[in-house]
């Protein structure tokens, strides 16, 4: 890679100054210098440095969210958990799955900008519930069942809120934006495809151990715990940044 | 205990299913490691397939963002934080008309090269500023550090001309990094007026 360099050429009548512009190589210098630009490394700073569209990558990173996003998969695995029909599976995801696109892709385009740390909790408290729902505690508590699909839109919502704030936070170029936001929900949704792909091959292994029942007790239990530890960290920082 | 029935055998996969899903997903999971993981993450892409769809140059950026973020913080590791939100703002204003500009800098910006132009200011110094960008679209990070501070002003991508005025909050180097992203070569020239001692390329 080349590059040219020119010297300044300074307005009459006043003073010039000095400066050297050296051939700037693409490669970045080795050299220690000073930089100093605050920069933003990873994901949102790669976002930071592209405009246009950009379809292939944005549908990678939705992707890399959902599956490093293991608030999500949690609620995803408390949802599956007891569905042994795919197609009971099919219709169960696709309800979330339309539940977070709806609020994903208006939060993102309004720029509804809600505290991800409440969002968070919210999240995580999904969790939580679809725990207690799997281990049959409002019918034990209350003597009623939930609709169990209205529960998983309406936490899809909040799901949905929750990924636009994070997207919000990466400052997507207005240049494309529309574009490669559709792309970032098929990613999204090709990440939870993948992940439920996963979940299904190992459920599919336990629910064939005799076992399976009484180990699913102690899972939900254990998912219970994971939402409130969840919730807890959101609304500590939530109190630790007000 | 639990809200549903055990579940009945004929209703799961079989152990041969469930043994070819695994084998499938094992297959699937080193084909996303080495086509679209290595690319998108680590810039490593062995098929080729990451240059072609785009990741391996995401994977390019993080990792010249790493090491500039490295190198930031050896340089500047004592710094403050920014203040971006408190300030942001006060010093976008808009520049008069052709007043005689006292400096112009011209240069011009491979694909892929960067540049940082400095101008040295006093605290309440004010510096008015207007720049062109011509053969591509630029992206620019307008900053400042100086007495152990920081302060970034206005970032932008994609761009092609801004105006503004500058108002030095401390004593220090407050001025642009340059970084060209278009694919073509990229000419910039800035025009300069105001209180400021000095104009240097610091990079």
């Amino acid at each position: 890679m080349t590059s040219t360099s020119r010297g300044l050429r300074a307005p009459a009548s006043r003073r010039a100054v000095t400066l050297t512009l050296f051939t700037l190589a693409g490669l970045i210098l080795s050299a220690a210098q000073a930089l100093a630009h605050n920069v933003t490394p990873g994901d949102a700073g790669y976002i930071q440095e592209i405009w246009g569209v950009h379809i292939i990558p944005f549908i990678y990173l939705g992707a890399k969210h959902m599956m490093t996003g293991y608030d999500h998969i949690l609620f995803l695995l408390g949802v599956v958990f007891f569905l042994y029909r795919m197609k009971d599976v099919a219709i169960y995801v696709s309800i979330f799955a339309v539940g977070h696109s709806v609020t994903m892709l208006l939060g993102v385009w309004y720029g509804w900008g809600i505290n991800a740390y409440i969002i968070d909790a919210i999240i995580g408290l999904s969790v939580v519930y679809k725990a207690l729902d799997n281990l049959g505690a409002y019918q034990k508590w209350f003597g009623v069942q939930p609709d169990t699909k209205a529960a998983t839109l309406v936490f899809g919502l909040f799901h949905g809120t929750g990924l636009a704030t994070k997207i919000l936070e990466y400052q997507i170029a207005e240049d494309g934006l529309l574009a490669n936001l559709l792309a970032f929900n098929v990613g999204v949704e090709i990440g939870q495809i993948l992940a439920l792909a996963v979940i299904l091959i190992v459920m599919g292994y336990w629910r064939r151990s005799p076992n399976f029942m009484r180990q699913a007790t102690v899972a939900n239990i254990i998912m219970i715990v994971l939402g409130v530890i969840l919730t807890g960290q959101q609304i500590a920082g939530y109190i630790a940044s007000t | 205990m639990n809200n549903a029935p055990k579940p009945r055998l004929e209703d799961l996969p079989s152990k041969a299913q469930l043994y070819r899903s695994s084998i499938a997903a094992a297959i699937g999971a080193v084909v996303i490691l080495v086509t679209v993981y290595l690319p998108a993450e680590h810039a490593i892409d062995p098929t080729g397939l990451g240059r072609v769809i785009g990741l391996t140059e995401m994977g390019e950026i993080k990792r010249e963002l790493a090491e500039e973020a490295v190198r930031d913080a050896e340089t500047h590791g004592d710094q403050s934080s920014s203040v971006i939100d408190a300030i942001f703002g006060a010093f976008i204003g808009s520049a008069h008309a052709q007043e005689a500009w006292r400096d112009e800098v011209t240069f011009t910006l491979a694909p892929g090269a960067t540049a940082e132009i400095k101008l040295v200011m006093e605290a309440g110094m004010t510096a008015t500023y207007a720049w062109t960008a011509t053969g591509g679209r630029i992206n620019f990070d307008l900053h400042a550090h100086g007495e152990g501070k920081s302060i970034d002003y206005a970032r932008g991508r994609g761009e092609t001309a801004g105006e503004g005025s500058i108002e030095a909050p401390f004593a220090g180097e407050h001025g642009w990094f340059w970084r060209n992203r278009d694919s073509s070569e990229i000419t910039v020239t800035l025009q300069l007026r105001g209180d400021y001692s000095e104009v240097k390329q610091t990079y």
